[in-house]
């Protein structure tokens, strides 16, 4: 698909891997200084220069980019990125290109938990963002050790997607369930928050996702090389001394965890975790995990500013829910993958 | 020929009354086998009886049910999968799904175990791929796209991942499948090359008999779950051992040329061809030694 992968010898590679890092980071920056400028109240560049550099907070545009736009900009690029190393763990686990946290029913395990928890003690008023994760955590984490199971099962690598969607859909069915017979004001809270939406973050928020996400995200980078071997499979990986039992729990642990944590800040959110390591490999010609972590970071947060930033402005003042956006932009990607995959196998 | 087994000062994996199989059911038992450094120790047998799962015990994918094997004097179960691996490199009949991976990235994850915490591969690292890539003959292939080359070309792109990978004990199932007949031959004859001027100990499991005689100092009969019989290439190959073996007529093999007669209509032909093929069949195995260019 790449074309040039026939050629390209380790010079050419490495200056690849630059391009596209440069790329990425720019593409990263000018994102950002889109989604800080655009909105209902429109800022220009010297205006946002003032407002992030300059002493003065009581302008009104400047409150605007400090209370809304910069929270929610810095949420949305975290989680984006955390989403999409969590779809490029999952894919590596199950060396399967179409594995994902949104397809595995994995945000849908997160989300219920999420929605008990507030219909539980949120009448109560005291659901921090911590406790959000750690229930959205471990909603995830049951929701993949029971796809897990069934994968064991059947080996076939279809079967795990049914399975994932299966698990998704009947986590989907329980969450309406218990939305249903809510009180009122928890079913506010949840129904804004279960669209997916980056809206309404908080420095709070930001803090946490800051937290968990980089923590989690130096982790996976920490576990690149072993990743990489694990690529040739089980079998291999172990030969050239990977402790494969250590390795996978790790995968399923910090998985879980950026899958959660999306979850519970910003609602289900799919097809960023398939879409994005796979344009992260085409770019890069390689499915080294070296390189290819660290341009999914930087991919999945360029990919959620960007959807965040359709979903604010293309229809505003209405705001369309981020997942809205990622569906239509990220589906065609997953489509490709598969007819790629059947071509491949020709 | 190294056929004869007197002291193990250079005993590279023993095993003593091995037992191994899957979820607690013996599939091979009381092996006991010896691999010296220099050496090619070769299993041989009919499919199902086992090769696969004493190989794969060796490989320490799968636990012994019994007994114990030693990895260059210590007890394999008692090394880290790490230790293993500066010890022990293989090819196993997996065939690697991969995306966007070329040939050399596949050699050089043969350097896992020598590479620091990042994997980031060093000048002498690069050095070791690129000989393990020519004695392979895959330098050709090093920018293809692993998924995109024959299954003769993988198999040996993967066999030279194992070479680089350093190791003293070299584990091969069925490395000869998938290759024609030249890469057979050159296969063999760069194991042999390995065994010999490197000193690697080598066990492997071969469907070809003729081409395991040729190239092995050890065969290992393994048949019904249990080491049937055991000993130098002359001492094994012949008629008894492996109509046996392979449960054939008697007669059927002709341990002269390695051929098998086939049974229906040749009854009365089988006897006169194993003799008449005396003279034919010691001008053909000279032959198959010049293939063989790094025997001895």
């Amino acid at each position: 698909m790449t074309g040039s992968g026939g050629q390209q010898g380790p010079v050419l590679g490495a200056r690849r891997y630059l391009v596209s890092f440069v790329g990425l980071g720019v593409l990263v920056a000018l994102l950002a200084v889109a989604n800080l400028c655009l909105g209902s109240v429109h800022v220009s560049v010297a205006q946002l220069a003032d407002a992030l550099f300059g002493g003065d907070r009581t302008q009104t545009y400047a409150q605007v980019i400090w209370d809304i736009r910069l929270p929610r900009l810095i949420c949305a690029a975290l989680l984006g990125a955390g989403l999409a190393l969590a779809g490029l763990l999952l894919q590596t686990f199950f060396n399967n290109p179409i594995a994902g946290p949104y397809v595995l029913g994995i945000s849908s395990g997160a989300k219920l938990a999420v929605a008990l928890l507030l219909v539980s003690i949120g009448g109560l008023g005291v659901v921090t963002s911590w406790m959000s994760v750690a229930a959205a955590t471990l909603g995830s984490l049951v929701v993949t050790l029971l796809v897990l199971l069934v994968s064991r099962r059947a080996q076939a690598p279809n079967t795990l997607i049914v399975a994932g969607v299966m698990v998704g859909y009947v986590c989907g069915a329980i969450t309406d369930f218990v939305v249903t017979f809510a009180n009122d004001a928890s079913i506010v809270n949840l129904r804004n928050w279960s669209l997916g939406s980056f809206s309404g973050s908080s420095w709070e928020d930001v803090r946490t996702v800051f937290v968990v996400v980089v923590l989690a995200s130096l982790l996976v980078f920490l576990l690149s090389k072993p990743m990489g071997a694990y690529q040739l499979g089980e079998a291999y990986a172990q030969s050239v001394g990977v402790n494969v039992m250590r390795l996978r729990v790790a995968i399923i642990v910090l998985s879980s965890v950026l899958a959660a944590c999306v979850t519970a800040f910003a609602g289900p959110i799919s097809f960023v975790g398939i879409a994005v390591p796979h344009v992260v490999r085409r770019l890069l010609g390689t499915s080294k995990p070296l390189v290819v972590v660290p341009g999914t970071f930087l991919g999945g947060a360029a990919f959620c500013l960007l959807c965040d930033l359709i979903a604010r402005t293309v229809f505003a003042p209405t705001e369309l829910s981020v997942s809205t956006v990622t569906a239509i932009l990220g589906a065609p990607v997953v489509m490709s993958v598969l007819l790629g995959r059947q071509r491949g196998r020709a | 020929m190294k056929g004869a087994r007197a002291g193990s000062d250079d005993a590279l994996l023993t095993t003593v009354n091995l037992s191994t199989g899957y979820d607690g059911v013996c599939v091979v038992g009381s092996v006991d086998l010896e691999v010296r450094r220099g050496q090619i120790v070769t299993l041989i047998g009919p499919n199902g009886a086992g090769k696969s799962t004493v190989l794969k015990t060796l490989a320490g994918q799968l636990a012994a049910l019994g007994g114990v094997a030693y990895l260059d004097g210590r007890r394999l179960d008692k090394l880290t999968v790490g230790e293993q691996a500066l010890l022990r490199a293989m090819l196993l009949t997996d065939r690697p799904r991969t995306e966007l991976l070329t040939c050399e990235d596949v050699v050089q994850m043969g350097r896992h175990p020598h590479t620091g915490r990042m994997g980031v591969l060093g000048e002498a690292d690069f050095a070791v791929v690129e000989d393990a890539m020519r004695l392979l003959d895959v330098c050709d292939l090093r920018n293809c796209d692993f998924m995109r080359i024959s299954d003769g070309q993988r198999q040996r792109v993967l066999l030279a991942r194992a070479v680089c990978q350093d190791p003293q004990l070299l584990i091969l199932d069925e490395p000869t499948s998938y290759l024609d007949i030249r890469y057979q031959i050159e296969l063999l004859g760069v194991l042999r090359h390995l065994a010999k001027e490197r000193g690697l100990g080598i066990i492997m499991s071969l469907h070809e008999l003729s081409l395991a005689r040729q190239v092995s100092d050890w065969l290992v009969c393994i048949k019904d779950g249990a080491v049937m019989a055991q000993g130098s290439p002359t001492q094994i190959v012949t008629c008894e051992v492996i109509d046996r073996l392979f449960d054939l007529e008697p007669g059927t093999f002709d341990p002269l040329t390695g051929n098998i007669c086939l049974p229906v209509g040749h009854a009365g032909t089988k006897a006169s061809h194993g003799r008449a093929s005396l003279g034919p069949c010691g001008a053909e195995e000279r032959s198959c030694d010049v293939g063989l260019q790094h025997k001895e």
